[in-house]
């Protein structure tokens, strides 16, 4: 049996975190998850990322002539986001080489987030 | 508007620099390796930066006049970077670059050039102090001369981003003992990159949310990464025009 969703009153608040990562070499999404969960438990060790609920929504492979771009999205706990996007700025190397994050914006739907920040070409 | 007074590179660099949302920037030289003037390699990037078709988002979004403005809409201030072996190398060197430099930096570590480098008002910025320290190479004495010459105390993140997980802690803890002394004491701390490539840059808005983890508050941030800044060029252009502490010549 499913557990029935909660009220809305009694839901986490959340947040969606936009964010670019452009890197020396190619990265896949699997990286970029292992890159935040690491740099998330680097700076706040398990105890403090288990009240971010952090989750990450999306990403896409951006391109872009000689560089590697990948977009994107962070689920997270409304109360912690200035925790959350310290986070970001964390992230320096992978399998030897260096690797840079910025944040794109904070948005609270993942369709503004998208639209606003993310700006995929159609 | 935000400052990033320690980038050590090219074009490329302030180019990323102003994408991220940066309205000035300082290019380091080293002194060791200064055989012609640093006032003509600004020069130099300036022009370069003029001849470069600006991105395409400026049309949209021509950024906001300010201090930076000039043809190229980020400033690009002539750093120079000072690497005294004792104190008394330290004022040989100040005299030989002050003149200059738009920004007069000492690179830090010792205590003996620490000490120095906080009396003498010349200098502009203190380079990392807690480099390759224990402690945080900053005490109450050196912070009320600090506070005295307006001598700013840099916070360095390449020293967070580089060190490894085990030992970043050190690095916070020294950020914090600083900021300690700098409640009471007031001296101004600056938060700059030391940016080799582009790798090295982080947004500003990034680091006002990582200032969060070393104890600083929001306003504190933006002092660091704005005010301090600010009042160093306002320093620097009555360079020569101030008289006595307290009188300016105005014309």
């Amino acid at each position: 049996m499913k557990l029935k969703i909660l009220p809305p009153h009694l839901r986490n608040k959340k947040r969606y975190l936009a964010f670019e990562v452009i890197s020396q070499k190619p990265l896949t999404r699997e990286d970029v998850i292992y890159l935040i969960w690491e740099a998330a438990a680097g700076l706040y060790g398990a105890c403090g990322t288990s009240n971010f609920d952090l989750w990450v929504v999306k990403i896409w492979n951006c391109d872009v002539p000689h560089k590697n771009v990948l977009k994107g999205m962070l689920r997270c706990n409304r109360a912690e986001i200035d925790a959350v996007r310290a986070i970001i700025p964390n992230i320096t190397r992978f399998k030897g080489g260096k690797v840079v994050s910025h944040t794109l914006g904070i948005s609270g739907t993942i369709k503004s987030s998208t639209k606003k920040f993310i700006k995929l070409k159609e | 508007m935000f400052f990033d007074f320690h980038i050590h590179g090219n074009i490329e660099l302030v180019k990323e620099a102003e994408r991220l949302g940066y309205s000035g920037v300082a290019l380091v030289n080293g002194d060791h390796n200064n055989h012609k003037s640093p006032g003509r390699d600004r020069n130099h990037h300036s022009s370069e930066f003029n001849n470069h078709h600006p991105p395409e988002g400026y049309k949209n979004h021509p950024p906001e006049p300010g201090i930076g403005v000039g043809p190229p809409e980020i400033q690009i201030l002539n750093g120079v970077e000072i690497h005294p072996k004792n104190s008394q190398d330290l004022k040989r060197k100040l005299q030989k670059f002050r003149k200059k430099a738009d920004v007069l930096m000492v690179h830090g570590g010792d205590l003996k050039i620490n000490r120095a480098a906080c009396e003498d008002p010349r200098v502009d910025i203190l380079c990392h102090p807690y480099r390759a320290r224990r402690d945080s190479g900053v005490n109450h004495v050196l912070a009320k001369k600090a506070a005295e010459n307006r001598v700013a105390v840099e916070f360095n993140l390449k020293y967070l981003f580089k060190t490894r997980f085990s030992h970043r802690y050190r690095v916070l803890s020294q950020f914090r003992d600083i900021l300690k002394l700098q409640r009471k004491f007031k001296f101004p701390l600056i938060i700059t990159s030391g940016a080799h490539s582009i790798y090295d840059l982080r947004s500003p808005f990034d680091v006002m949310a990582l200032t969060r983890c070393f104890g600083m508050n929001k306003e504190e941030a933006y002092t660091a990464l704005y005010e301090t800044p600010r009042q160093i060029i306002e320093k620097n252009r009555l360079k020569g025009r101030i008289i006595a502490e307290g009188v300016v010549l105005v014309e």
